[in-house]
């Protein structure tokens, strides 16, 4: 299955892109997903405890399983205000 | 109870804002907090702040924010407005204004509200040094 995956704040940066599209097999989990972007971005690699993940617009757990198409982001602490 | 969410990249208009305010005849509260960008983040002096908001995502907790504050106080409107984009040092970022009641929930969801944003709404912040 394919997922789109979003980097926003300095993960940009970190991983020279704002956007990629991964491949992943049936019942892939966020934990598998960031395993593989880990392996292609270390940078991003280094991040892992500070990471927040989301599908859509909601926060997710990183044992949540994936969908076909499924939009995902990834992003630092946020800091508004 | 009402919400009005507006994030965006042009400058906030506190006249503008408080000429708008309603207030039913039974709200005896109405508070507004304005955080302004400072000339020192981390020990740097900066020029400006620029703001990058992931809009759909923090539209929809910020809604939730809301929805939440709604079963903790009675409060009547809620307008909030976070800027994006460049945001010079001494002009305004953020905008909450809380009618309610009374001024103790007023504070208490003004003050609920801001902690929360800052832990789950995704904006992010990059400070500017101009001249460096």
């Amino acid at each position: 299955m394919s997922v789109t995956v979003s980097f926003y704040s300095y993960f940009k940066e970190l991983t020279g892109c704002a956007q990629t599209a991964e491949n992943l097999a049936e019942g892939s989990t966020l934990n598998d997903l960031y395993q593989q972007l880990a392996a292609r971005f270390p940078r991003l690699a280094a991040m892992q405890k500070s990471t927040l993940m989301a599908v859509g617009v909601e926060y997710r757990e990183r044992g949540y399983v994936l969908q076909e198409g499924d939009e995902v982001s990834l992003f630092p602490p946020v800091q508004g205000g | 109870m009402k919400s009005e969410l507006t994030i965006t990249a042009d400058c906030i208009d506190e006249s503008k804002l408080l000429s708008h305010r309603k207030m039913s005849e039974e709200m005896g509260a109405a508070i507004y907090f304005l955080g302004v960008v400072r000339a020192t983040e981390e020990s740097k002096t900066i020029d400006a702040i620029k703001y990058e908001a992931f809009q759909r995502m923090a539209e929809h907790q910020f809604k939730l924010l809301f929805d939440e504050i709604e079963k903790r106080w009675p409060i009547e409107s809620i307008r909030l407005v976070h800027r994006v984009g460049v945001v010079k040092v001494n002009e305004p970022s953020l905008w909450v204004e809380v009618v309610a009641p009374h001024r103790r929930e007023a504070f208490a969801a003004c003050q609920w509200l801001i902690d929360e944003m800052k832990r789950v709404v995704p904006i992010w912040k990059k400070p500017l040094a101009l001249n460096s």
